[in-house]
């Protein structure tokens, strides 16, 4: 199982963090003090640490030294918006970057993006079964191989990264767009009904009334 | 043009005109006056020559009723050669103005005979090839004939003179020229100097080096000029550094403000999101719903804080007489029933009475005793305590908590700011309650004085002028 450390000085973020993650699957742990995180770093192994810069003890950039010999991803998480922060975060080692406010969403596409990068993320997705092989691009539904468009499988991946969780028609709509700039929100529903056919979900891919899409598994 | 070259060509402009106007005027001078010697020298000659002339006709036998011309020219020639020197021409000439004896080389012409007449000599400055002649002319009367004289008198040398006078003062004035343009010209590049160090250092500033300060080298109106400068440069400096520092200190402010409000804002839009997209458990909802509670009053702590402060920053303050123990009594009936049973609340002051703003220094004084409570365990001591001092009425409140450490005591005041910030925030501190505190008390010309030591305790003290009674009319 993947463990990742969460460093945020504010409790509430902290568990915000934990409680997504850990229905995506994730272990995580969460420390509020940048000593206590080093402590942390130096005694378990984690497979990604998310971290705030602003921290009381010891600051981002500082525990940022003690994980680079260690090789471990750093997603830093922070209010420092501007580019001279951005760059200096990326510049000692960080992976990725993400600015509070946040969406969910984004942090765990990251999340699986930068895991992705180390080979970290378990090469495939399953749910009920179906699999999903993100690196090879390839989906089997009972052993047999299915046939998805390129809309069709980023749905996918999306759907299953985020089971049992509604996800709004804007944040699949991004999926099915990309640069296209004329097609209309029912190509999106024309896209989720051919997954539907394709993969026999017909019960599994759930409509929300006002909101989107959701993937109901049994937990 | 450079300002040191126009000094320079003025000067020799004006040196080249007044030495030739002088130089003209004397040789000129002297000249004349020896051309009018010359002249009456000459005419004195004539007069001279006449004499002897008619002293010669005189002299001549008595045979002769008229003087008949070979006499004249004897008498002439006679005259001729029994000068001084032999260099006399003349020439004489009958009624007519006919010639009837001439010196040789008297080349001039007879014009001057119709000048002349018994009382009357006559003279003029002829050029005849080279030379200059002064000729004279003078009636003579020997016996019954009526003879014109004429004299030519040499006075090349005169004008030789002038001629010589003039190219002598052209060579001096060409030689003081030279001599002049190049004195003058260290002159004015020393005068000009402080004018070349000024646009130098003005060239430097406008190039951002406000550092930069012009040498200051003589004491005269130009050095006076560069000392301006330079305290006017000092002045725009301190201008500069004080924007500088405004602007740093709000863009800290802005910064640290984006980011207090981007926390709780984080977890606010997070928690609702998983509260609308997820099926979630009951604990689970209740966390969420009470994370965005909490963040939401935390949002509005601040908010109000930052109102405050906004409000203080350009209110009209009504400064009043008050009573400083209506202040205490209020404070300790306040703090009693909220925190006196959590901490040990000792309250000591004297009476006095204070021009201010009652409310404002209640704001104050519940900032810093709120402060107190936070920096002490609980049942910890807290000492509220107001003493009458010179010229006014000082305001301290003292803890035994964990102080502050040396280098973080001049951050306290700035907005946003907290020591502990997780124990800061599970009491709704918002970072703001200094910089309110500070901008009430320079609105009452007064300043927070911090005394902390590190794990034994802070003492925030302030002094506000006493009622003198004068505050009636301001």
């Amino acid at each position: 199982m993947i463990k990742i450390l969460i460093v945020d000085d504010e409790k509430p973020i902290c568990d915000l963090i934990d409680l997504n993650l850990s229905a995506a699957g994730y272990h995580c742990e969460s420390v509020q003090n940048g000593l206590d995180a080093i402590d942390k770093i130096e005694q378990g192994e984690y497979d990604l640490i998310l971290l705030d810069i602003m921290l009381p003890g010891a600051d981002g950039y500082d525990i940022m030294e003690y994980i680079r010999p260690l090789q471990i991803p750093v997603i830093f998480i922070t209010a420092k918006h501007e580019v001279k922060d951005r760059v200096k975060g990326l510049k000692l080692g960080a992976d990725d970057y993400l600015i509070k406010p946040f969406d969910i969403v984004e942090l765990i596409a990251r999340v699986e993006a930068v895991l992705r990068r180390y080979h970290k993320t378990e090469q495939q997705l399953s749910a009920l079964d179906v699999i999903v092989d993100v690196e090879a691009h390839r989906v089997t539904k009972a052993g047999l191989p299915v046939e998805l468009t390129n809309k069709e499988f980023g749905l996918l991946v999306l759907f299953m990264q985020n089971k049992n969780v509604a996800l709004f028609r804007e944040t699949l709509y991004e999926k099915v767009r990309e640069g296209e700039y004329f097609a209309d929100s029912r190509t999106l529903d024309l896209h989720v009904q051919r997954l539907r056919r394709k993969l026999g979900w017909e019960h599994s891919l759930v409509a929300v009334y006002k909101v989107g899409y959701r993937l109901e598994v049994p937990q | 043009m450079k300002f040191s070259m126009k000094l320079l060509l003025w000067t020799m402009i004006i040196i080249a005109i007044a030495f030739g106007f002088s130089g003209f005027y004397f040789v000129n001078y002297v000249f004349e006056t020896s051309l009018k010697r010359e002249v009456d020298q000459a005419l004195d000659e004539s007069s001279i020559l006449r004499f002897a002339l008619e002293t010669a006709a005189l002299n001549i036998p008595a045979k002769y009723d008229v003087l008949p011309d070979h006499t004249v020219e004897q008498i002439a020639s006679n005259l001729e050669s029994g000068g001084h020197d032999e260099g006399r021409l003349l020439r004489l000439s009958g009624e007519s103005r006919e010639t009837l004896y001439a010196s040789e080389g008297f080349e001039a012409d007879a014009g001057l005979l119709f000048q002349t007449d018994e009382s009357k000599r006559a003279y003029r400055v002829l050029h005849i090839g080279e030379k200059y002649y002064i000729q004279t002319a003078v009636t003579v009367n020997a016996l019954d004939r009526v003879l014109y004289l004429e004299t030519l008198k040499d006075v090349s040398a005169v004008f030789q003179e002038r001629s010589l006078g003039f190219s002598v003062y052209r060579r001096v004035t060409i030689l003081v020229l030279l001599l002049g343009t190049v004195i003058m010209h260290v002159i004015s590049s020393w005068l000009t100097k402080p004018i070349r160090i000024l646009t130098r250092a003005t060239r430097r500033m406008a190039a951002g080096e406000y550092g930069y300060r012009a040498r200051q080298v003589s004491q005269d109106e130009l050095g006076q000029l560069t000392g301006a400068f330079n305290r006017m440069a000092n002045a725009l400096e301190e201008n500069i550094r004080k924007l500088e520092e405004e602007i740093r200190d709000r863009e800290e402010f802005v910064g640290a403000f984006a980011h207090e409000l981007k926390t709780p804002l984080t977890a606010i839009i997070g928690y609702a999101d998983m509260l609308r997209s997820r099926k979630l458990d009951e604990e689970k909802s209740f966390l969420a719903a009470q994370y965005i509670y909490t963040e939401g009053k935390r949002l509005e702590a601040m908010s109000f804080r930052l109102l405050d402060l906004i409000v203080t920053r350009h209110g009209q303050v009504e400064f009043q007489k008050t009573q400083a123990e209506q202040l205490f009594t209020y404070l300790n009936g306040m703090f009693r029933t909220k925190s006196g049973e959590q901490f040990d609340l000792v309250f000591d002051y004297e009476a006095g009475s204070i021009w201010a703003e009652a409310n404002l220094i209640k704001t104050v004084m519940i900032n810093l005793i709120d402060n107190a409570c936070k920096a002490s365990q609980p049942g910890g001591r807290i000492e509220i305590s107001g003493r009458r001092v010179s010229g006014g009425y000082s305001f301290s409140v003292r803890d035994y908590g964990e102080g502050i450490p040396k280098e973080e005591q001049d951050k306290i005041m700035k907005a946003f700011y907290m020591v502990d910030k997780s124990r800061s925030r599970s009491r709704n501190g918002a970072g703001l309650g200094l910089a309110l505190c500070t901008e009430i008390l320079l609105l009452h010309n007064s300043k927070l004085t911090v005394e902390s030591t590190l794990g034994e305790g802070t003492c925030m003290s302030f002094v506000l002028p006493e009622d003198v009674g004068e505050g009636e009319n301001a």
